[in-house]
C-alpha cells in the first residue's frame, strides 16, 4: 500500500472526472425520464464535437468560438435525432429505442474515423486555457479545469433539479416521465417538451465531450465509449434520481483514480464503473418494480 | 389448413405439426444442403488465401451471430457485450490448446462449456431483470470481462494459470487440428463446426425449448399461465447462446493462431448487434447474412481500397432503418422484396405480352408474404 501522499493528487483528478461523469449522467437521466430514450450516442456526439473544435482551432478560430461550436454541434445533432427518430420509435420498448441510438453512435464513429483518420501515432490533443492556471491545496495541485469540471457537475445537478421542480417546462417533463398519454391529454405539447429535453441533453453532451477530451484523451473511440462510465452512474441512480446519479458519478470517478497508485489493482481500475453498476443493479435494486418495467414491457 | 383434428392419423398430425413449425421447410432445406455442399467442396478451390481467411471468419461469426440472434429474437435480450463472450471462448480455447494435447473437438466442447458456465453465473442474477436493464447489465459485465482479459492477456504458451509470458521473443502459434492444418482445410473445419452448431440450435427451436421461447416472446404472462418456467427457459437460451459462442471463440483461436486483447473492441460488440439486427434476428439465415455483412463485406471493400469506417456508417444507418421500418431484418425483407419485385415484373410482362387476361391470378406474392408475416 503506497503512502497517503500518493493518493492526494488522485482525489482531485478523481473528483474532476466524477464531475464530468455527473454532468453526463444527469443529462442521460433527464432525457430518459422525459422521452424514455436512453441516449447511448451521448459520448459519440461529444467526441465529434470535440474533434470539430480541435479542427477549427487548427484553422485559426479563437478558442471560445470552437467551444461554442462543439456544444452547438452536440445540441443540434441530438435535437435532430430526437425530432426524427423520437416519434418514429415512440411505441417501441425502451430497449429498442436505446439500441436505435447505437445506430447514431456507429454513424458518428464511422464519420469521425473517415474525417480524422488515426495514422501512425499522430496524437491530437485539445487543451483548455484553464489547464495552466490553478492553486495549491496543501501538497495538491488543482487546476481550473478540474475546478470547472466538479463545479459544472454540481451546478448542472442542482440546476436541473431546480429546473425540473420549479419551471413549467420541468414540470411538464416530470409529468411525461410519469405518464405520457395523460400528459398529452392535459394539453402539454409533448413533442415540444421532448425536443427541449433532447436539446438540453445535447448541450450537456457537447460540454462533456470538451471536458473529457481535455482530461482524458482526444480520441474518437475512447470518448465514445466513456459514456459507459456515466451510464454506470445513471444506472446506480436507477435512471430516476439525479441526486443519486451525481453522488454515484463522484464515487465512480474517485474510486477509479484512487486505484491508480495501488500496483495490484491499477490495471483493473477501468472496471470500477462496471463493477459498481453491476453490484448496484443486482443487490441494491432487488425486487424493485422499476427494474422489471412490467408496465412498459409486460 | 394446418389444423390437426383429433381423429387424424398420428403421422398426419405429425406432418401438419411440422408444417406449422416450418412452412417453407423443404425448399429451405434443399437450398441449405446445396449451399453447404458448395461451400465445403467447391468454395475452397475458388478462393485465394485472402478470402479463405475471411470466409473462415464468416463461418465462425455466423455461429456468434446465431447465438446473439437467439438471445435477441427468442428471448428479447439485446446483449451489448457478445464480443466479450467470444473473448472468453477464445481465451479458454487458446489456454487449453497450449496446456493440453487433447483432440481439437474436445477442446472446442470444453471451451463452450466453460463459457456456458460463466454465462450461467452471470445469467442467474441478471435474468431477474428485463428489457433495457438486462441489456445494460450485459454491457457492464462485458466491460468488466474485457478489462480483466486485457490485463491477464491472452495465452501465448507461457506457464501458470494465465499462460502468458511477456518475455517471449518467439511466440508459438496456437495449434490447429492435425486434419486441418492448412487454411483451406481449417476453413472446411470451421464450416463443419458451424453446421453442427446450427443443427444444435435448430434442434432446440423445433422442440420444447423453442416453443417455450416463442411463447415467452409473445407474452410472458401468457407463457407463465401456460405453466412455462420463464426464468428457466431464459437461462437455457442464455446458456445455449454462451455455449455456441464459446465454441466459436475457440475456433477463432485456431484461426487467428496469435491472440491479442487489442483485437477485441467494444465497437465490435456494437457492430455485432447491428449486423444481427440487419441480418434478421428471427431466422437462421439471418445469422449467415450477419456474418457475411460483418466479415466478408469489409474484406471485399478493403481489397477495393475503401476504409472500414464507411462500413461503420452503413451499419449505423442499417440499424436505424431496420428498427424503424423492417424489424425482421434482411433475411426476411429481401425475399419479400424479391417476391414483390417478381410479382411486379410478372404482371408487367403479362401486360406487355398483351394476352388480355385479367390480373386476378397474379397476386401470389402478397399471399405468401402475408403467410410468413403471420407465422411470427
Amino acid at each position: 500500500m503506497p503512502p497517503w501522499s500518493e493518493f492526494e493528487q488522485f482525489i482531485v483528478s478523481g473528483l474532476a472526472l466524477g464531475g464530468v461523469y455527473a454532468l453526463s449522467g444527469v443529462g442521460l437521466v433527464v432525457l430518459y425520464r422525459a422521452t424514455g430514450v436512453l441516449y447511448l450516442a451521448f459520448g459519440a456526439v461529444g467526441a465529434m464535437g470535440a474533434l470539430l473544435a480541435w479542427q477549427v482551432q487548427q484553422d485559426g478560430w479563437p478558442g471560445w468560438a470552437s467551444w461554442i461550436l462543439c456544444i452547438l454541434f452536440g445540441a443540434l445533432v441530438t435535437l435532430l435525432y430526437g425530432v426524427i427518430f423520437g416519434p418514429a420509435l415512440a411505441g417501441r420498448p425502451p430497449v429498442v429505442r436505446a439500441v436505435a441510438t447505437l445506430g447514431l453512435l456507429l454513424i458518428l464513429l464511422g464519420a469521425m474515423e473517415v474525417i480524422w483518420t488515426v495514422s501512425g501515432g499522430a496524437v491530437r490533443s485539445l487543451s483548455l486555457p484553464t489547464d495552466n492556471g490553478g492553486f495549491s491545496l496543501g501538497n495538491i495541485q488543482v487546476d481550473w479545469t478540474q475546478v470547472i469540471s466538479l463545479a459544472l457537475g454540481l451546478v448542472i445537478t442542482v440546476g436541473t433539479g431546480a429546473f425540473l421542480r420549479f419551471t413549467k417546462l420541468g414540470t411538464a417533463m416530470r409529468a411525461m416521465a410519469n405518464d405520457r398519454e395523460i400528459t398529452a391529454t392535459l394539453g402539454v405539447p409533448v413533442r415540444r417538451v421532448e425536443a427541449a429535453a433532447w436539446f438540453g441533453c445535447g448541450v450537456l453532451a457537447g460540454a462533456a465531450g470538451l471536458l473529457l477530451a481535455d482530461q482524458v484523451q482526444l480520441d474518437a473511440a475512447t470518448l465514445t465509449f466513456l459514456v459507459i462510465s456515466s451510464l454506470a452512474a445513471a444506472l446506480i441512480g436507477r435512471l430516476q434520481s439525479i441526486t443519486v446519479t451525481f453522488v454515484a458519478a463522484l464515487v465512480v470517478g474517485l474510486v477509479h483514480d484512487l486505484l491508480t497508485p495501488i500496483n495490484a489493482l491499477t490495471n483493473y481500475r477501468d472496471m470500477t464503473p462496471f463493477v459498481l453498476a453491476a453490484i448496484a443493479l443486482l443487490v441494491l435494486s432487488r425486487g424493485r418494480q422499476v427494474m422489471t418495467q412490467s408496465r412498459e414491457e409486460g | 389448413m394446418l389444423e390437426t383434428t383429433p381423429g387424424a392419423a398420428p403421422d398426419t398430425a405429425l406432418t401438419s405439426r411440422r408444417l406449422l413449425l416450418r412452412p417453407e421447410q423443404p425448399a429451405q432445406l434443399s437450398v441449405a444442403v446445396v449451399l453447404v455442399a458448395f461451400v465445403l467442396f467447391a468454395l475452397p478451390f475458388l478462393m485465394n488465401g485472402y478470402y479463405t481467411g475471411y470466409m473462415t471468419l464468416v463461418a465462425i461469426y455466423a455461429v456468434v451471430a446465431l447465438g446473439l440472434g437467439l438471445l435477441v429474437g427468442r428471448v428479447g435480450l439485446y446483449s451489448l457485450g457478445q464480443g466479450a463472450v467470444v473473448q472468453v471462448g477464445a481465451w479458454t480455447g487458446a489456454r487449453l490448446l497450449f496446456a493440453t494435447s487433447q483432440p481439437f473437438p474436445i477442446v472446442l466442447i470444453e471451451a463452450g462449456l466453460v463459457t456456458m458456465a460463466i454465462g450461467i453465473l452471470i445469467g442467474l442474477p441478471a435474468l431477474r431483470m428485463r428489457g433495457l436493464y438486462l441489456a445494460l447489465i450485459t454491457l457492464m459485465f462485458a466491460g468488466a470481462i474485457t478489462v480483466i482479459l486485457a490485463t491477464v492477456n491472452f495465452p501465448n504458451g507461457g506457464g501458470g494459470f494465465t499462460g502468458y509470458n511477456g518475455n517471449f521473443s518467439h511466440i508459438p502459434p496456437i495449434r490447429r487440428p492435425s486434419i486441418a492444418g492448412s487454411d483451406p482445410a481449417y476453413f472446411r473445419y470451421a464450416v463443419v463446426v458451424a453446421i453442427v452448431m446450427f443443427i444444435l440450435v435448430y434442434a432446440h427451436l423445433i422442440t420444447r425449448p423453442g416453443r417455450a421461447w416463442a411463447a415467452i416472446r409473445q407474452s410472458e404472462p401468457a407463457a407463465l399461465a401456460a405453466g412455462i418456467n420463464i426464468w428457466f427457459y431464459k437461462l437455457w437460451a442464455f446458456a445455449l447462446a454462451s455455449f455456441i459462442t464459446g465454441v466459436a471463440g475457440a475456433v477463432l483461436a485456431g484461426q487467428a493462431r496469435y491472440l491479442y486483447s487489442i483485437n477485441f473492441t467494444t465497437q465490435d460488440s456494437i457492430i455485432l448487434l447491428a449486423v444481427v439486427l440487419m441480418g434478421g434476428a428471427y431466422s437462421l439465415w439471418g445469422a449467415v447474412v450477419a456474418a457475411l455483412l460483418q466479415q466478408l463485406l469489409p474484406a471485399w471493400l478493403q481489397s477495393l481500397g475503401v476504409s472500414y469506417a464507411w462500413l461503420t456508417i452503413v451499419f449505423g444507418v442499417g440499424v436505424l432503418q431496420v428498427l424503424t421500418t423492417a424489424p425482421r431484418g434482411l433475411a426476411d425483407q429481401f425475399p419479400k422484396d424479391m417476391r414483390k419485385l417478381g410479382g411486379l415484373l410478372w404482371r408487367l410482362a403479362r401486360r406487355g405480352a398483351g394476352a388480355g387476361r385479367g390480373p386476378g391470378s397474379a397476386p401470389a406474392a402478397p399471399a405468401s408474404s402475408a403467410r410468413s408475416g403471420g407465422a411470427a
